[in-house]
């Protein structure tokens, strides 16, 4: 059979802009191509500027993960001081941090992902006494589904569908509701499409609420503006903290109570979403969330590398093996470097043949751990912590993966490495952070009682450098900084979308997302939603 | 009251906003515009005429963004702003929600671009990208700059969400390799005559968006709140007095009460952040008032200085952002090539000799302690500055 080449540009709700090429033979995906479409220098833009003014600029890199580029940007600036924040600020950052990572596994879920797993016109069809049975049979939290079933039939009968337009990939629901409904599971009752829905709308709320933590703790969200390097600029009261612990509450019974059992009851009926989707094998991640050594090898969330095709063990990361290709990539920079030394130089010139993806085809390098693509993000950090030694992080993380996959019948953790394990990882880490986040108010609380607190420890950098290896929720981020005579001589930012996103490298091996495209079956090439599946999985 | 009007109620009930919940909502809007309290029942019939008129047609395109202006958005909570929001306007392309995704997405994009020339509203977030042609951005296989041409020519009105969007935001900060510029100035190049109403601040607050959406039904129409703009293009009642007008810790400023480090017992008691290098004096918006995620917070009381992000080419202006003003009211800037020149900052809160620790000269208490004229006598103002060099922080 003839190829099929796919293209889906812009591939909408995720942060940013992304293209996907791809060749599709007999309905599976042969050959990907992942283009990042959008370059804004940000690089540059810090070259000659204080240390600490990195802080405040670096976290507009991303709109949803500011606070994780703010913190790795700080962190880089203490290691090239020499500094070690005081516990206190080692606290407030752990529940600010963690507010980021529930608010954006909320938002990535329902917001951004769920329309490619629930089908709202679909919901239209359920029986509400049935949907609450269903709630209660699949443990998740209920709602007024009447009401929700209402507003959405207003929706589809007013018809104009706002933001649903064109939806479904092309597809009328209404007019053709069994063409919409073969992109879905065929099986799953329209009653779990309106809990869904239902979650949908709430989640709205709940992710909120979560980033109302990172309002109170950094002022406003997105762009925190207390996670400075020293330390923390937000001084916890006694008033403060009943707040925190409150909403903290809140958002942690809803994780709980319903996005967990909402992916196992949806993940349910995709667990054909299991066989495909797996992507290179290789994971990284630099880890986050310090207990009170600070120590990287210590983390709640592990650091740790593994290579699947050589068996699932891991190992501990060395930074000095990490360098970016431009060979496929629209900078004019020698390739190879690692980010401490590394150069960003965009190419000067736009021809016709400048987009090319036998040539340079994207904006976002080629990051290589020991010469290898790494995936990054959640399903990173829950194999890495599942496969530690035994410690606190890795019982708690075998425990909630362990629970996972005995609901979908299984108990291989191998088969994680795959579309739905990616989505599945992602929000059972929402679930445990949550747990520890109470922790550490809690801690936070015996702080503040001893009375000799500390937020901020000063310092100085005039000469040195340094790299924040941390975490953002969707996985590994790197901040580079070299200081001469107090200024930004070289800044270097390897993002979480840089190591999934990559291109091919020197050698053209593809990067993670590519990878994961490859293999993909693709039952409608004109509406390849199982692509998009894939790359929304990413959470790019 | 009409059965349109009842309707409208039902329907915000169904979402779980009371009659209550929507009539407060009408007065802080009529407040944030400027109006007394007995405008309240027109803003109400405002938005009730318009949710009942149908909706409003508005196109969202994304430049060269960090999607943080469409977060805040979503971050607008309460009275359900949101749905009011999304009751009001038709929003068949918004990048970071809608359902569609490529070629589906153009396609209801130009549906509605096709059926509605001349009436829709354009909403930018992000900066143009006008490097390399164009193609330091692209979409659908082509420059941005294309489609943002194509929409803008036929818009009734474009809002500039963001600073990115106003005028480059720090895409544009020097050295500025890929060419990031705002609508307006690039619209201006391209003599595309479309009015620009621009929100500057990073992101948006999305009750500024609320509020421009609100005048605007009750106007009539968003061509007709050019008036209401300031010789920037934004609206002068969301841009009129600064942050330090306003701020919460004005009166510690007074007393000569100062912040001097990070996470210190004086923020703990909410002083004054001002030798920090808070460009709350310098910064238009309205911060302190509105707040930020539902009310919150905002910056400066959880301990961080205003960085400025709301005055134009905010990072070239404001950085170092620990630096201090010279003069407490200097600052407000123009747009690049035109306009006004940058005031030149204080290089740095090391830098005691040249800032010379104005800020208590400024401070009454503070110049009762030191002298008349204290902000002349910078040996003076060292010397109280010294005493507090140990706690200081940042380079």
């Amino acid at each position: 059979m003839a190829n099929t080449n796919i293209v889906i540009d812009p591939l909408t709700r995720i942060e940013g802009h992304l293209r996907i090429e791809a060749v599709a033979e007999n309905g599976v995906i042969k050959d990907a191509w992942v283009v990042s479409t959008l370059y804004r220098g940000m690089e540059t833009v810090l070259k000659g500027r204080v240390p600490t003014d990195a802080f405040y600029v670096t976290q507009r890199i991303c709109g949803v993960c500011p606070t994780s580029h703010g913190h790795a940007s700080s962190m880089a600036v203490e290691a090239a001081a020499g500094l070690t924040i005081p516990n206190g600020a080692r606290l407030v950052r752990n529940i600010l941090e963690a507010a980021e990572f529930v608010h954006s596994h909320i938002l990535w879920f329902y917001t951004l992902a769920a329309l490619d797993y629930v089908n709202p016109a679909k919901a239209l069809q359920a029986n509400i006494a049935d949907t609450y049975a269903l709630a209660e049979a699949a443990g998740t939290k209920t709602a007024d589904f009447k009401a929700v079933q209402d507003r959405l039939a207003a929706l589809v009968a007013g018809g104009d569908l706002s933001i649903f337009s064109n939806g479904w990939w092309g597809i009328d629901p209404v007019k053709n509701p069994a063409e919409a409904d073969a992109l879905y599971a065929t099986d799953m009752p329209a009653e779990l499409h309106l809990i869904g829905v239902a979650h949908y709308l709430e989640a709205l709320e709940m992710q909120a609420e979560a980033a109302r933590i990172m309002a109170m703790l950094g002022g406003k969200f997105p762009h925190v503006m207390t996670s400075v390097a020293g330390g923390t600029a937000w001084v916890p009261t006694e008033e403060k903290i009943d707040d925190l612990l409150y909403r903290w509450k809140k958002v942690r019974d809803w994780v709980w109570g319903a996005m967990v059992p909402d992916t196992l009851a949806i993940g349910g009926f995709y667990k054909g979403a299991l066989s495909y989707g797996g992507g290179c094998g290789n994971f990284l991640a630099w880890g986050a969330f310090n207990r009170e050594d600070q120590k990287a090898e210590n983390r709640y969330l592990p650091q740790g590398i593994i290579k699947t095709a050589e068996g699932l063990t891991v190992s501990q990361p060395n930074v000095s093996k990490v360098k970016e290709y431009v060979e496929h990539s629209w900078y004019a920079s020698p390739s190879g470097l690692n980010p401490q030394e590394g150069k960003t130089k965009a190419i000067s010139e736009w021809t016709d043949k400048t987009y090319d993806l036998e040539g340079k085809y994207s904006w976002t390098k080629a990051p290589r751990y020991d010469d290898a693509p790494m995936e990054v993000g959640p399903l990173a950090r829950m194999l890495v912590g599942y496969l530690s030694p035994e410690n606190e992080s890795n019982k708690a993380i075998k425990g909630i993966v362990d629970y996972a996959l005995g609901k979908l019948g299984t108990n291989d953790p191998t088969v994680l490495v795959s579309l739905l394990g990616r989505v599945a990882a992602r929000n059972l880490e929402a679930a445990l952070i949550c747990d520890w986040a109470l922790e550490w108010v809690t801690e936070l609380v015996g702080v503040v009682k001893a009375g000799d607190a500390k937020f901020f420890e000063p310092y100085e950098v005039k000469d040195g450098s340094g790299a924040g290896l941390w975490e953002a929720p969707r996985g590994a981020v790197g901040h580079f900084i070299n200081v001469k005579g107090g200024r930004i001589d070289n800044y270097q930012v390897v993002a979480p979308s840089t190591w999934d996103l990559s291109p091919r490298d020197k050698s053209g091996v593809l990067g993670p997302m590519e990878q994961a495209l490859v293999g993909t079956p693709v039952a409608d090439v004109e509406k390849p939603i199982e692509a998009a599946r894939i790359v929304r999985s990413f959470d790019p | 009251m009409t059965n349109a009007g009842i309707s409208f109620y039902e329907k915000l009930e169904k979402r779980g906003v009371s009659r209550r919940d929507f009539l407060k909502f009408c007065g802080s809007t009529a407040t944030v515009l400027g109006l007394s309290s007995a405008m309240v029942p027109s803003v109400a019939a405002a938005v009730e005429g318009a949710a009942e008129s149908g909706l409003t047609p508005a196109l969202w395109i994304n430049g060269g963004s960090c999607t943080g202006c469409s977060e805040s958005i979503a971050q607008a909570t309460y009275p359900n702003v949101a749905d009011i929001v999304l009751d009001l306007l038709s929003i068949p392309s918004q990048e970071t929600i809608q359902m569609a995704t490529g070629e589906y997405a153009e396609q209801a994009i130009e549906a509605s671009h096709e059926a509605n020339k001349g009436k829709y509203i354009l909403i930018v977030e992000g900066a143009v990208m006008t490097g390399l042609g164009g193609n330091t951005l692209r979409v659908a296989g082509k420059p941005f700059i294309e489609e943002l041409k194509t929409l803008a020519k036929d818009a009734a009105a474009i809002v500039a969400v963001g600073s990115c969007a106003v005028d480059g935001g720090w895409v544009r900060a020097h050295p500025n390799p890929a060419g990031g510029t705002g609508v307006s100035q690039y619209l201006a190049s391209e003599s595309i005559a479309t009015p620009v109403v621009n929100l500057p601040g990073c992101p948006v607050n999305p009750e500024e968006i609320t509020a421009v959406v609100i005048d605007v039904l009750m106007l009539g129409g968003l061509e007709k709140l050019v008036p209401k703009l300031d010789k920037y293009g934004r609206p002068k009642y969301l841009y009129g007095q600064t942050i330090h007008d306003n701020c919460p810790r004005r009166g510690h400023f007074e007393n000569g009460e100062f912040v001097y480090e990070f996470g210190s017992e004086e923020e703990a008691k909410g002083y004054c952040l001002y030798p920090l290098g808070c460009k709350g004096p310098q910064t238009k918006r309205r911060c302190p008032i509105t707040r930020w995620n539902d009310q919150t917070s905002w910056c400066v009381e959880s301990g961080g200085p205003c960085i400025g992000c709301g005055s134009f080419n905010w990072v070239d202006n404001n950085a170092p952002f620990r630096g201090r003003y010279r003069r407490v009211g200097q600052g407000v800037f123009g747009l690049q090539g035109g306009g006004v020149e940058p005031t030149k900052l204080a290089a740095g809160i090391g830098a005691v000799a040249a800032v010379g620790l104005i800020a208590h000269g400024f401070g009454m208490k503070a110049a009762g302690r030191i002298g008349k004229n204290a902000h002349l006598e910078t040996e003076t103002v060292k010397e109280w500055d010294a005493k507090h060099q140990k706690k200081q922080g940042g380079a």
